[in-house]
């Protein structure tokens, strides 16, 4: 087998991993070695799915021996397996950074025999890059979920950042769809992760060349949509996590159904993606904008409103919070507001010690206003008055009923939902309608719920 | 306005160079006036109203550049980025900016709501997202001993990219052109320069296509069909800059 070959059988088997980001790690260049960080992460290409590639994402090999019903990579899955040298993985490393195509490696794996013996290979692939090869870049790697702590260590002081996946959000999905694994063998990692990075921390502030451990924190994700677990649940376990293993991140991977099993959804089951967006507005919500998973969500409504972004959302339940002055309001309290975000909370911050703002000031400075404006006065004064149906249709998320246009052939092209679209929208196009009148329909019943609401 | 200056209906015309650009600045304030515009060779400089040559001096533009830096990083990088913008009427923005600034200080540059700071800010972040751009897509090309790249930027970016490739290729050699403005940067033996340049036509590699190939198929790999979102690709990566990434190429049809 080729280098081509195997480069395409262990990519397409590690397409599936969500974590992609480069980020977390500022490190300058330096002569003998070659490459640097940049702590915002660079992303270098976007594929027609719209995600981007910013690490050469692969496994280390694919040949596994466990059999998580969800994964492509299964023992019982009929597909091409094929596993690396340590010397080819570097080469090619090396290879494509230099040419600017990517900012590091993602090295994962399948379960090769035992986790130990795994991440003995993984480990001596990424040692000879560093040490060998002199790379300077990013390097992202997974634990293997019960191998040996020693091993961890040994990962992570050659690694950027770590992660271990936790692969489902509640401990039952796991016994039922993954049976190798159990829970206390994901969770164990991340604590010695947590606690290790935070030591090395500690160590680099007294001196500073003291060996850094995954000096970009650590990362998991989780499956959403092959399991019955509630939008509540899944956002109270990803603030858990960050609080209790200063996690970074905390990604979110809809469910492709990839086998038929009774276990799973239908074959036929369209990922979830409106969800996993949903998920990820949340999720930042938690990380950038001070909200608890308890105001997002709640008992009475423990599931995202597909036509609503979260935040929309809160503030329609809780109007007694609003209009926000914009020239006297606290950072926590702008943060709120529907239609801005942290960048324009700072620039409103700054500019508004210089000059009081209006709405012309606002626009200047890039506030999008098409929510924002019902929420909000300008010394005093509302900038406008909307009637309840205007306001509705301000806060409609588009993406929900999001319609492209799919070539056929050259010169044929028809209306289809968007993959991110709601799932009535979808509903109603498979069942033969117009994916153009599909949307309509939904967001025209969408807009007279909300404006009821109101 | 806050700051004492008639508007004229004079424009000023100079060189094109940034120090030139720094002598129209002290123009202004010398003579307590806003121009109606200034001028570069480029722009083909007649119009109505009249014109007034500005002269390079360089002991004038370090006395205006000495008070830009005394201004502070916020306001020397906006008017040093907003500069290397390929925008007509680039100049007038800045020098409005500057002449702001000098009047009320640093914090000018903060001063967002305000029209001339929104407009040299929006330069400033026009520049700095394409180097941002570039900096993520542009691929290099092993040849023989150099990496060499060519790419086609609308603002003249190659002195913001400088920085980054020159830390994570310490030990490299390499050049990238800029087609647009006619102008590449060469890094030989840790030394940097800026070259002329008409064109650059590398002759094809084999060992560099089999680079790009396996590249390509590492990228169809990673595509993941059910979630195809060819619009979204598209804002992370506006068509643009297709160009000059070799895996967005249309794949060679295969010989008949």
């Amino acid at each position: 087998m080729d280098l081509a070959q195997k480069l395409e059988i262990l990519a397409d088997s590690a397409k599936y991993d969500v974590a992609c980001t480069s980020s977390g790690v500022e490190r300058a260049g330096k002569h003998g070695s070659l490459g640097s960080c940049r702590a915002a992460g660079i992303c270098h290409a976007f594929t027609p799915d719209g995600r981007c590639v910013s690490l050469l994402k692969v496994l280390y090999s694919n040949a596994c021996c466990y059999d998580c019903s969800y994964c492509v990579n299964r023992r019982t899955n009929d597909i091409p397996r094929a596993t690396f040298t340590p010397r080819e993985l570097a080469e090619l490393t090396i290879g494509f950074y230099r040419r600017n195509y990517i900012e590091g490696l993602f090295l994962s794996s399948a379960v090769l025999g035992s986790p130990d013996a795994t991440m003995e290979k993984m480990i001596e692939a990424l040692r000879i890059l560093r040490q060998e090869y002199r790379f300077n870049g990013y390097i992202h790697a997974k634990a293997i979920p019960g191998a040996d702590p020693q091993l961890v260590e040994r990962l992570g002081l050659l690694a950027d950042r770590l992660s271990v996946n936790i692969e489902l959000p509640s401990e039952a999905s796991l016994q039922r769809l993954a049976p190798d694994k159990q829970r206390a063998g994901i969770l164990r990692p991340m604590g010695q992760i947590a606690q290790r990075t935070a030591q090395s921390r500690r160590e680099l502030a007294v001196y500073r060349h003291a060996p850094a451990f995954a000096p970009a924190g650590q990362s998991t994700q989780m499956i959403i949509g092959a399991t019955p677990e509630t939008d509540l649940h899944i956002l109270r376990l990803t603030e858990g996590l960050y609080k209790k293993y200063a996690l970074k991140r905390v990604f979110f991977s809809a469910y492709l159904p990839v086998v038929p099993d009774p276990r799973l959804p239908a074959t036929t089951t369209k990922p979830p993606l409106l969800r996993e967006h949903r998920l990820y507005q949340a999720d930042w919500l938690l990380r950038f904008y001070q909200f608890s998973a308890e105001e997002i969500l709640n008992e009475e409504q423990p599931d995202f409103d597909p036509y609503l972004d979260p935040k929309c959302n809160w503030a329609l339940r809780h109007p007694e919070y609003f209009p926000v002055e914009v020239n006297t309001a606290t950072k926590a309290q702008l943060l709120r507001v529907p239609g801005i975000g942290p960048k324009s909370v700072q620039r409103i911050l700054s500019a508004r010690r210089q000059q009081h703002l209006g709405l012309e000031e606002l626009k200047r400075i890039g506030v999008v206003l098409k929510r924002a404006r019902y929420f909000i006065t300008c010394n005093g004064r509302a900038p406008v008055r909307g009637t309840r149906a205007e306001v509705a249709a301000a806060l409609l998320d588009p993406n929900a009923f999001g319609v492209g246009m799919h070539q056929l052939s050259l010169d044929e092209f028809v209306p289809t939902a968007l993959p991110g679209a709601a799932p009535a929208v979808h509903q109603l196009a498979d069942a033969g309608m117009d994916a153009r009148q599909a949307a309509n329909l939904v967001r025209q019943e969408a807009l007279t719920c909300l404006t009821k609401r109101l | 306005m806050s700051y004492q200056a008639a508007l004229s209906d004079v424009s000023y015309c100079y060189d094109g160079s940034f120090q030139g650009f720094l002598c129209c600045i002290f123009e202004s304030f010398s003579k307590k006036e806003i121009p109606s515009a200034v001028l570069p060779p480029s722009e083909g400089q007649t119009s109505l109203f009249s014109q007034r040559e500005i002269e390079t001096r360089p002991e004038l533009a370090r006395r205006v550049a000495a008070g830009l830096n005394r201004l502070g990083t916020a306001v020397r990088e906006r008017i040093t980025t907003g500069f290397l913008a390929d925008e007509p009427g680039k100049e007038l923005v800045l020098l409005r900016f500057a002449r702001l600034c000098f009047e009320r200080g640093p914090s000018a540059a903060r001063m967002l709501g305000d029209a001339d700071v929104a407009a040299a800010f929006a330069l400033e972040r026009s520049v700095n997202n394409e180097s941002c751009k570039y900096i993520e897509f542009l691929r290099f090309e092993q040849r023989g001993t150099m990496l060499g790249t060519i790419i086609h930027p609308r603002h003249s970016i190659l002195p913001l990219l400088r920085g980054h490739f020159c830390s994570r290729l310490p030990d490299e050699d390499f050049m990238i052109f800029d087609a647009t403005h006619g102008v590449a940067l060469l890094r030989r033996s840790g030394r940097v320069c800026y070259m002329q340049m008409k064109q650059y036509t590398p002759a094809p590699d084999p060992a560099e296509e089999d680079w790009q190939a396996l590249w390509k198929r590492f990228f169809h790999a990673l595509t993941i069909e059910e979630r195809r979102n060819p619009a979204c690709q598209q804002n992370h990566a506006p068509k643009r800059y297709w160009q000059d990434m070799c895996e967005m190429q249309p794949d060679p049809l295969p010989d008949a």
